[in-house]
């Protein structure tokens, strides 16, 4: 006979808690996913509060972003991918999907990199760590109960607190964070350029427009109450990036004036000595695996979905692998290849977690256009289209973007210039 | 064979060889079920009065598009208001294949000819139809041949296609007559791939009786954003049509407010059931178990016995009645008997035969993995329900709902979810 596992009372409270809080401020804390606190922990290691602006700018765009996509859902009760193909077709959706695969692809593998960095932190073999990482969240996630686990993992998560409470401990001037956080300096070298897409791409992501869209379609929210969703989702953007500013901060404080460079899980670690000293590796440790786990429960099988949502293929966990074949491969497929990469010898972890994300920036114009083309579309959104002052960010954000990254392949290939 | 996705953009040739514009979309009479015919051709880049071609000029599809008549002479086509256009209102639109039970796609649509006419015949919803709409339908051709397979088209007619558009009425009350007829199972399949809004306007038109068996294989998603938006007193009529423990546990997941309101809307009877259900806890026996259940006064013979069971609503109302159970004056379980050997059973033998002290048998708060385990244990179909003080019986646990425990329900639940329920 099983036996069921009761967690204690005031644990259950917190899950709880957990349970009523809206879709938007979770997708927002889950952005400080692995690659998230890599990318940030690298950012303000090299280029101290001077990174700071950017977050200011990136949290607006979120805002936005991440706005339309709820607002599509409320208002269309369907998914991204639904909308691309009805509103573009075949040749459109293929190529919207592709960017969407690849970005995943990146994030996932990313994560698997995060998992290898802590195990390799404790001397475990990325061998071991990886498949098993893999393999647990894999059968979660196929048998389908995966609703404490993620709760657990969603807890684990909150030690990106830590960083929070380090900033208060070190006590560093805020009258220059301030000052830094509100002058845009740029640098126009590909390692600069790469760091500021690497930002941009973990917060604004591809997988966070479909993801938080499909959430709000579900949960069938009525327009009346609209308000409280787009607050939910400003809230939780906002949120976001408060943590990811006070991880720039933390390691702009410690580690930038040292001069020493991220690389791997042990300096990234080092930031949190002031607050948790020989310990710090281990409360950092937590953070990441909690994140890494987590964004590997939910990202391949939600990009599994958008992709059989806009080809029209059989799909869901309660149909037979006979009968959804298609989604079954995806899913697999997405998962072992990510593995697969990060078992490559040699490959370095916390570098591929940065390119990673910047690649999700460089293919997030796409997705952004046809999200920006579909909530000013009368026919799917009646009066709920976008107004002007979101169109004007929403296409400057696109051109930034689409910017950078030819800045940064003209520094790349024509590096005498 | 001709698809849509091969028309559109070709150019339209009239009788003397002149391009009279591209095809924009192609309109077909939606008044005809099986397979409608093409009334008219939407053409761009053509003269102002020239957009709209009626199908009766149409000399030729393929392999390329020509008119019977010289451009001068073209009549306009005038829209009649049942036309349904292709390209804009099907194509890449999601649609229910009533034959195959699913939900599909629409990647192409097949037109075919036949004397004169052209008519719309079926819809492709196969990889097939994908690659030809990327221009790959030589790749995929050679890819299936290196794996030793066909690539197969296959085209469901249009007669078993259900458009699930909730904003065209006249086509969503075609496609609800042809859902209908699906089995629950499938249709709550179906269901829980659709959207919210879209689901909801596809049941409104459906039967209180179908909608009810739909609702009972429906996950708790679905059932809760139908009901949250049908008028509560049809919710009521649709409740009362399920089985009381299905009621019970749909109006478990509701704010009070609204289950007491739906509660005095249902007729008194079922309403009372539902309410001793709701009494219990969801994981025990009274929780899980079903009021509906055959039962026959003890001191009967056979013949009495099945005559009974012909004319009792509860018994009726019984979904699968393995075991009929012998019952007393005060509603006591004297014994039960399986309708296999009831029925095989001579005429006039008392069913005395199958009185037994020593029925396996648990109380409404018996824990609902305790009943799966008797159910296991002795090889049962169902477990009747016996309250403690009273001795009186008022339910069964059918095997189905014991082993829910055993198979957890949240496998079959799909998306990952942060949040909600």
């Amino acid at each position: 006979m099983k036996r069921q596992f009761k967690f204690p009372f005031w644990l259950r409270r917190i899950f709880l808690f957990f349970t009523i809080i809206g879709p938007g401020l979770i997708t927002a804390s889950a952005d400080n996913d692995a690659p998230g606190i890599a990318t940030y922990s690298i950012s303000g290691a090299k280029y101290g509060y001077g990174f700071l602006w950017i977050i200011v700018l990136i949290t607006v765009g979120e805002v936005l972003v991440q706005e339309m996509a709820a607002r599509m859902g409320a208002v269309t009760g369907k998914g991204t991918a639904d909308l691309i193909r009805e509103r573009f077709g075949v040749r459109t959706s293929a190529f919207a999907m592709a960017c969407l695969l690849l970005a995943n692809i990146g994030t996932t593998l990313a994560q698997f990199a995060g998992v290898a960095a802590v195990g390799e932190l404790f001397g475990i073999s990325r061998f071991l760590t990886v498949p098993l990482a893999g393999l647990l969240i894999g059968l979660i996630i196929l048998r389908g109960n995966y609703k404490n686990i993620e709760t657990v993992l969603l807890i684990l998560c909150l030690s990106a607190f830590s960083y929070v409470i380090t900033v208060f401990v070190i006590k560093p001037d805020w009258g220059i964070i301030l000052k830094e956080a509100l002058t845009p300096t740029i640098k126009l070298e590909s390692d600069y350029l790469l760091a500021v897409l690497a930002v941009i791409g973990t917060t604004i992501t591809p997988w966070g427009i479909f993801y938080l869209q499909a959430s709000i379609a579900d949960k069938g929210t009525d327009l009346k109450d609209y308000n409280h969703t787009r607050l939910d989702v400003v809230f939780g953007s906002v949120w976001g990036n408060i943590i990811s500013a006070f991880i720039i901060i933390t390691t702009a404080a410690t580690l930038y004036p040292k001069g020493i460079l991220v690389n791997s899980a042990e300096e990234a670690a080092m930031a949190l000595s002031p607050l948790a000293g020989s310990f710090s590796s281990i409360l950092f440790s937590v953070g990441m695996l909690g994140a890494s786990l987590l964004a590997v429960s939910v990202l391949p099988l939600s990009t599994t979905y958008a992709m059989c949502e806009a080809f029209g293929f059989e799909r869901g966990l309660n149909r037979p692998v006979k009968e959804a074949p298609v989604f079954y491969s995806i899913f697999v497929g997405i998962m072992v290849i990510s593995m697969l990469f990060v078992l490559i010898p040699g490959i370095p972890l916390f570098r591929i977690m940065l390119l990673s994300q910047s690649v999700n920036a460089i293919l997030l114009p796409v997705i952004l256009l046809l999200v920006l083309s579909l909530a000013n579309d009368r026919n799917i959104m009646g009066e709920w289209t976008n107004k002007r002052f979101a169109n004007v960010l929403g296409y400057a954000l696109t051109g930034l973007i689409f910017l950078a990254t030819i800045a940064l392949l003209v520094g790349m290939f024509l590096p005498a210039a | 064979m001709i698809y849509l996705s091969q028309l559109i953009d070709q150019k339209v040739w009239d009788g003397f060889g002149h391009v009279v514009g591209k095809i924009d979309d192609i309109m077909v009479n939606a008044t005809e079920k099986s397979a409608p015919p093409l009334s008219a051709l939407v053409l761009k880049g053509a003269p102002e009065n020239k957009t709209m071609i009626d199908a009766q000029s149409i000399a030729s599809l393929w392999p390329s598009v020509t008119l019977k008549t010289d451009i001068t002479k073209l009549v306009p086509y005038t829209p009649k208001g049942h036309e349904l256009l292709l390209k804009q209102r099907v194509l890449d639109q999601q649609i229910v294949d009533t034959e195959g039970k699913r939900l599909v796609r629409v990647n192409d649509l097949q037109i075919a000819r036949k004397g004169e006419q052209f008519f719309l015949t079926g819809v492709d919803a196969s990889a097939n139809g994908l690659l030809r709409r990327l221009g790959l339908e030589k790749v995929g051709k050679s890819i299936a041949r290196t794996f030793k397979k066909e690539a197969k088209t296959h085209v469901i007619p249009w007669e078993f296609v259900a458009s699930i558009e909730h904003d065209d009425p006249l086509r969503l009350s075609v496609s609800q007559s042809r859902l209908v007829q699906m089995p629950p199972a499938d249709i709550a399949a179906i269901l829980d791939n659709l959207d919210s809004h879209t689901s909801k306007a596809l049941l409104q038109g459906f039967p209180n009786e179908e909608l009810a068996d739909t609702l009972e294989q429906s996950s708790q998603e679905v059932q809760q954003a139908v009901l949250s938006h049908l008028h509560p007193e049809r919710a009521a009529d649709v409740l009362e049509e399920m089985d009381p423990d299905e009621a019970a546990d749909i109006l478990a997941d509701m704010d009070d407010q609204t289950s007491e309101r739906l509660l005095t809307l249902m007729e008194d009877d079922d309403a009372e059931e539902v309410r001793t259900l709701l009494g219990y806890p969801e994981t025990s026996s009274g929780g899980i178990m079903t009021t509906e259940f055959a039962w026959v006064p003890y001191t009967y013979n056979v013949e009495q016995a099945l005559t009974h069971l012909r004319s009792s609503e509860e018994a009726l109302e019984d979904e699968f009645m393995y075991y009929v159970y012998l019952l007393d004056e005060q509603e006591r379980l004297k014994g039960v008997v399986s309708l296999r050997d009831l029925v095989t059973a001579p005429l006039d033998q008392p069913l005395s035969k199958w009185i037994d002290d020593d029925i396996a048998q648990v109380t409404p708060l018996t824990p609902q993995e305790e009943a799966a385990y008797l159910v296991a244990k002795y090889d049962l179909m169902a477990l009747p329900v016996v309250e403690p003080e009273s001795k009186k019986m008022i339910g069964i646990v059918t095997v189905d709902d014991a082993l829910d425990t055993v198979l957890p329900t949240a496998w079959k639940k799909k998306l990952p979810r942060f949040s909600g329920k």
